[in-house]
């Protein structure tokens, strides 16, 4: 066992009164290394948004142990150490642009982290001409960018992101897989990305986590081996329609594990 | 129990963030339009038409509105005094029972137990008809400022508590858990997060609850009509000598005091709120 990596053991998270009384997350165990990207993907009740939700201190697990590089989420969390982009952009609506990307170092000042200057971050999602906007004039991809920003600025020992191009159009989804993969090449952060779409794992990741539900199990873990960086050619590669085809086969296996075939009988 | 929220409505989906705000049907036709002012026009030419032929009828149930207009003009310095007097007990009212109001909101927010403690209270001194318990403030302040302010704060303090309660906990979980993932304390939540998005809820309520402080200080006046003048204390009098033209005249006052209040409030939005949903079509 190192520190530098994460690390997930046992985990068991339960929620009462839930539909079955089954776990959200069932004796999980997962690695992740050191400055990787890992996309979470599996049906709707995975608990793959749990699990990001426990990695990121939200959530208590009822069994089991997270470690962030030697960590507990809440240490990190008090150290700033982690970026979290939500579903939702969740940018506040009276600050403009810049103020909303320099947020996170007007908060809890006491640990004076160092961060990337908003000049610099502004100009890394191509915001610079927007600055001064305020959020209702963004567009949904404008927002998901300036909160990318915002949870890059510190720079994080880890980026968990939760769905976070889910609302958006498909045009815009593209354009900001490959932005977030320019952003994190440079940036070379650990990253955790939940999604449910399979290209967006294959083009994003090193490794996906295929989980299954009821309860929410790891399932399969799949290695992702293309070239890096991946540039526009190798999103349509053959290799990734291959790997693409590996992930869904594995979600296919992952669904009709997860699912007792009593419960497919309406009660 | 009962929270009744006014103002920004809790059930309005937010805006599609991928579409274009619509342009507004009316967008560009300045007041001066006639399609603006004409309906509301030739509407208040008919009620004045209809009222001239009662007046004329029976002057003791609606007096002339020239008479009103008349005596507005003749008497300037008289209507001024009275309604500084009114204005300035609805003031005094607004700014204790609101203040207080919008302390103890923040208060329940943070610290449950009183949250428990205050609401059934606070909700049962919603219901009471409180211009009732007058008669007894006089008795216990005499004829002064005292009991009116009293009556005029309690009025104007359960809308803005219910509203900013309301807005203080109207903040998106997402937009709480960034904050957690960045270990805000919880002053840094309510001054980064929950004051600045409770202000419309604050606003809205402060648009209800001025024009009702005019209200509650006018019952009060009539109540306790003593030495102090007035608004409320002239209407009083006045229509104890059947005097109706210096009724409807310090009526005129009255509703001239509220609309500017109104419009008060509504600049103070438009500074200030460019951000909120309400304000996002209405801005240029």
């Amino acid at each position: 066992m190192t520190s530098d990596d994460i690390e997930i053991r046992h985990l068991t998270k339960r929620y009462r009164g839930g539909a079955y009384d089954r776990p959200a997350l069932q004796d999980i165990d997962l690695e992740i290394p050191h400055r990787r990207f890992v996309s979470l993907i599996g049906p709707s009740g995975c608990g793959k948004s749990t699990l990001l939700r426990v990695m990121a201190g939200l959530t208590v697990p009822d069994h089991g142990r997270v470690s962030l590089f030697g960590r507990t989420p809440r240490e990190m969390c008090r150290r700033k150490a982690i970026g979290l982009v939500p579903q939702t952009p969740a940018l506040l609506p009276w600050l403009n642009v810049r103020q909303n990307i320099a947020l996170p170092t007007l908060v809890n000042r006491r640990r004076g982290t160092s961060h990337e200057s908003t000049d610099d971050l502004l100009r890394a999602v191509g915001l610079e001409d927007s600055a001064h906007r305020y959020p209702h004039q963004l567009s949904g991809g404008m927002s998901q960018r300036v909160a990318i920003a915002r949870a890059l600025g510190l720079r994080p020992d880890v980026l968990l992101m939760d769905e976070p191009f889910s609302a958006l159009d498909e045009f815009t989804r593209e354009a900001l897989r490959m932005q977030l993969l320019e952003l994190w090449q440079r940036r070379a952060t650990t990253v955790v990305f939940v999604t449910h779409s399979v290209h967006e794992a294959v083009v994003l990741s090193d490794r996906i986590v295929v989980m299954s539900a009821r309860p929410g199990r790891i399932h399969d873990v799949l290695d992702v081996d293309l070239p890096r960086p991946r540039e526009r050619e190798v999103v349509s590669d053959s290799r990734t329609h291959e790997v693409e085809g590996r992930v869904r086969a594995s979600l296919r296996s992952a669904w009709s594990s997860g699912i007792n075939p009593t419960e497919l009988v309406a009660p | 129990m009962n929270t009744e929220v006014i103002g920004p409505s809790a059930t309005a989906t937010p805006p599609d963030p991928e579409r274009a705000p619509t342009e507004r049907r009316f967008r560009g036709r300045s007041v001066f339009h006639p399609f603006v002012w004409l309906p509301t026009t030739v509407l208040l030419l008919i009620l004045g038409a209809g009222w001239t032929a009662v007046a004329e009828a029976h002057p003791y149930i609606l007096p002339r509105l020239g008479e009103v207009g008349r005596t507005l003009l003749e008497n300037p310095a008289l209507f001024l005094g009275n309604a500084w007097a009114t204005l300035s007990i609805a003031l005094t009212g607004v700014a204790v029972g609101a203040v207080s109001a919008f302390v103890l909101a923040v208060l329940m927010s943070e610290v449950p137990v009183v949250r428990r403690a205050l609401m059934p209270i606070a909700v049962v001194l919603n219901v009471t008809p409180v211009v009732a318990i007058t008669p007894a403030l006089v008795v216990a302040f005499g004829f002064g400022m005292a009991p009116k302010v009293i009556v005029t704060a309690i009025i104007t303090f359960f809308p803005v508590l219910i509203n900013v309660t309301t807005g203080l906990s109207s903040v998106p979980p997402t937009v709480l858990q960034v904050f957690q993932t960045l270990n805000a304390s919880r002053w840094e939540v309510l001054l980064r997060l929950r004051l600045p998005g409770s202000l419309p809820y604050t606003l809205a309520a402060l648009r209800v609850v001025l024009p009702l402080s005019v209200v509650g200080a006018v019952v009060a006046e009539f109540v306790a009509a003593g030495s102090s003048g007035g608004l409320g204390t002239m209407i009083r009098n006045s229509a104890s000598t059947a005097r109706l033209d210096f009724v409807y005249a310090a009526v005129t006052c009255l509703a001239a005091m509220g609309l500017t209040m109104l419009a008060l409030v509504t600049a103070i939005e438009h500074r200030v709120l460019f951000w909120h949903e309400s304000r996002r079509h209405s801005s240029g």
